[in-house]
């Protein structure tokens, strides 16, 4: 229901923003019905683009855990599956991102158009890349010091900002925190299946690193950056055909 | 028997109130939350360092609150003590988000139920107040956005901040940053002010139009912030009994020894109780147990809201009230905490994970957040979510009723009813995408 106004339903707009994956029945009846209504209709965020975090409930032992959940009276059921938006309806333009940034808004709205976002994290991130460090270990996200100005693979940090679309000013990795791909893949890879990212990862870090594949690989396939990184690779092996890199902000 | 379902609009997340009638006679009054994604569940396995990322994503609104409970309780488990930086930069990131969702919550959901319009970025044309077309909408935005741009500089963004991590923070604040924001925090405190005294007015005239402040009757307030200046990243628990005077404190790990979790068997939302009867938590719960704020601007509010109402207060649009004093409270802290020194390098300890159960408390916005885990062999084993909301669940509902019981007789249903039930569930701010998660 709407967040500023009192209604009881969607009127009829020129853009709708769509944020949240389609997890429940209403959410289905709420947003078929408010898309008539709209002239464009805009994915935001994560969730409406791929489920997002909901979709981690997939997994099939934890999905029939909390499928017994809705045996509730009378509050609307859950969908077999967290779905994407563009799986139900129409989409006309994605605004990637957790969460997408104030400015990324305004362009997707049109107000501000001077916005130029890099092709990747990496481009926007200050950070330099040097040769002499080659840690052997994996750190993770946020295990030990974080030096400043040097770039965070070097480190040992699990940062995917080699490949992670850019737009969002590298606001993690400049501060010292590892980008987890929020913005998913940059434009190179977003027709590509989520192996051809992986494989790209691995090799940035094998240029870089000595940390061996198995340790990475694993990290790699963790749920939380599973959950960012490959948000738009749910065509890989199926049916669906890639979203259109045009459509992408 | 007659069902009377009120859809909400105004607050965070998806819910609506289902009252049900018999001949006049209120059966019962539910407030249902209509959503729920299951991170209890799925949180199951995942390595525990990638907690304080995924778990604010329960929320944007809150996502702050959840970040920094989620950073405690895994500091908890692995014997971390942060250093004096860190202290100081969590608390700017939970003033900053008190600033904007109290700024939200009075300005922006519910000044509207005020001034009688639909929405206060649609107040104008002839038929609402002068003050409404003088741009509110406009200025409660800026408020709003002293309180975002706050988390922000403490916390690398607003939704889902990244500076703040296990022993203590990525990196302090320049002079120059604390500065610029300083001087912003100052320009908006007036602003905050104005708005809040034309709140307040509007309230009155409210009160005088419905004749009642709401459910009134005491009841018990539960509150993680100590008596004075108050801290919302504390590590007590303090519950007042509905007699003003009786008090017990007890740490976060043991809030099961005093708050029983129930289920419900008609919304994605369960409810906390102490022993089985109703608590409220949120800003009247703070503001009934704390003496004084400590700065100049909201003891003046504090002042006039003890002449009004004495305290404890009880009737539930106070709420409101006590919003606006934290709100102008939080401008001024801040801005103490800014004129601190926040460059310095000390920024972080080192620690060893280990496993182990940990338990982290912050007071969010809506009363204490707990976040409980049990990590094995590096995994999380089970994490519970206390959500500040449900605390208050049982009270709304008391309050759901009291409206109903006024505005229904065995003839008619006065419609003043519908307005009625959107003023008592704003009241409490609920947010349901937390409730539920």
């Amino acid at each position: 229901m709407p967040l500023v106004i009192s209604a009881y339903d969607v009127p009829e707009v020129d853009v709708l923003l769509v944020s949240g994956g389609v997890l429940t029945e209403e959410d289905l009846h709420n947003l078929r019905r408010a898309v008539r209504r709209a002239e464009q209709v805009v994915a935001v965020g994560t969730c409406a683009i791929s489920g997002g975090v909901a979709s981690l409930g997939d997994r099939p032992e934890i999905r029939e855990i909390f499928l017994a959940e809705d045996e509730r009276l009378h509050v609307p059921k859950l969908l077999p599956k967290c779905r994407s938006i563009d799986a139900v309806v129409e989409v006309d333009r994605y605004l990637p991102g957790c969460p997408p940034t104030p400015e990324l808004f305004m362009a997707v709205l049109r107000i501000s158009s001077d916005f130029k976002p890099s092709k990747t994290v990496c481009q926007e991130c200050n950070r330099r890349k040097v040769k002499d460090m080659r840690p052997t270990q994996l750190l993770g996200f946020q295990q030990g010091e974080v030096k400043p100005d040097i770039c965070l693979i070097n480190q040992g940090f699990l940062c995917v900002g080699t490949s992670t679309r850019g737009g969002c000013r590298a606001l993690c990795t400049i501060p010292g925190y590892p980008c987890v791909g929020c913005r998913g893949p940059s434009d190179a890879f977003i027709e590509k299946g989520s192996e051809a990212w992986l494989e790209t990862i691995h090799r940035v870090f094998a240029n870089m690193t000595d940390i061996p594949f198995e340790e990475l690989d694993a990290a790699l396939r963790s749920p939380q950056l599973a959950l960012f990184l490959f948000q738009f690779s749910d065509y890989a092996g199926t049916s669906r055909p890639p979203r259109q890199k045009e459509k992408l902000l | 028997m007659t069902t009377l379902i009120f859809p909400l609009s105004r607050i965070e997340g998806h819910a609506r109130v289902v009252i049900e009638v018999h001949g006049g006679e209120v059966i019962s009054a539910h407030l249902k939350a209509t959503e729920f994604r299951g991170f209890e569940h799925f949180v199951k396995g995942i390595p525990a360092e990638q907690m304080p990322i995924i778990v604010p994503r329960i929320c944007s609104i809150c996502s702050t609150a959840h970040h920094v409970a989620s950073i405690k309780a895994l500091e908890e488990i692995y014997g971390v003590s942060i250093p004096p930086l860190a202290r100081q930069l969590r608390e700017l990131l939970l003033l900053g988000q008190i600033i904007q969702n109290q700024a939200s919550s009075l300005f922006i959901f519910t000044m509207p139920d005020r001034l009688g319009v639909p929405s206060i970025l649609q107040a104008a044309g002839d038929d609402v107040p002068k003050e409404a077309r003088a741009g509110i909408g406009l200025r409660a935005l800026q408020v709003r956005k002293a309180g975002t741009d706050l988390i922000t500089l403490a916390g690398g963004q607003f939704i889902h901040p990244i500076k703040a991590v296990v022993g203590g923070v990525t990196s302090g604040i320049s002079i120059e940053e604390a500065e610029a924001m300083h001087a912003k925090l100052e320009n908006t405190l007036p602003t905050a002010c104005e708005l809040f005294d034309y709140y307040w007015e509007m309230s009155l005239e409210l009160r005088d139009r419905i004749g009642t402040w709401g459910d009134d009757e005491p009841a018990h307030y539960l509150t993680a912030i100590g008596d004075h200046l108050p801290n919302y990243c504390g590590d007590v628990i303090h519950v007042m009994y509905p007699d003003g005077i009786t008090r017990v404190d007890f740490p976060a790990r043991r809030f099961m020894d005093y708050l029983d979790f129930t289920e419900t068997e008609y919304s994605y939302a369960g409810y906390t109780s102490f022993q089985g009867q109703v608590i409220r938590a949120n800003s009247l719960a703070r503001i009934n147990m704390t003496s004084r704020m400590g700065t100049p601007c909201s003891d003046e509010y504090l002042d006039r809201f003890d002449e009004a109402f004495g305290r404890p207060a009880h009737g539930i649009l106070l709420f409101d009230l006590c919003r606006g004093i934290e709100l102008v409270y939080s401008l001024e802290r801040a801005m103490d905490i800014l004129t601190e020194s926040l460059d310095h390098e000390d920024t972080h300890v080192p620690y060893k994970p280990r496993d182990g159960e940990g338990f982290g408390l912050v007071e969010a916005p809506r009363g204490p957040l707990i976040h409980r885990y049990l990590i094995k062999n590096g995994l999380v084993a089970e994490a519970k979510f206390i959500i500040p909301t449900t605390h208050n669940l049982l009270a709304i509902e008391r309050a759901l009723r009291v409206a109903a019981e006024r505005y229904i007789s065995a003839d008619q249903v006065n419609m003043e009813l519908e307005r009625a039930v959107g003023r008592v569930v704003r009241a409490f701010d609920p947010c349901i995408a937390c409730a539920t998660h």
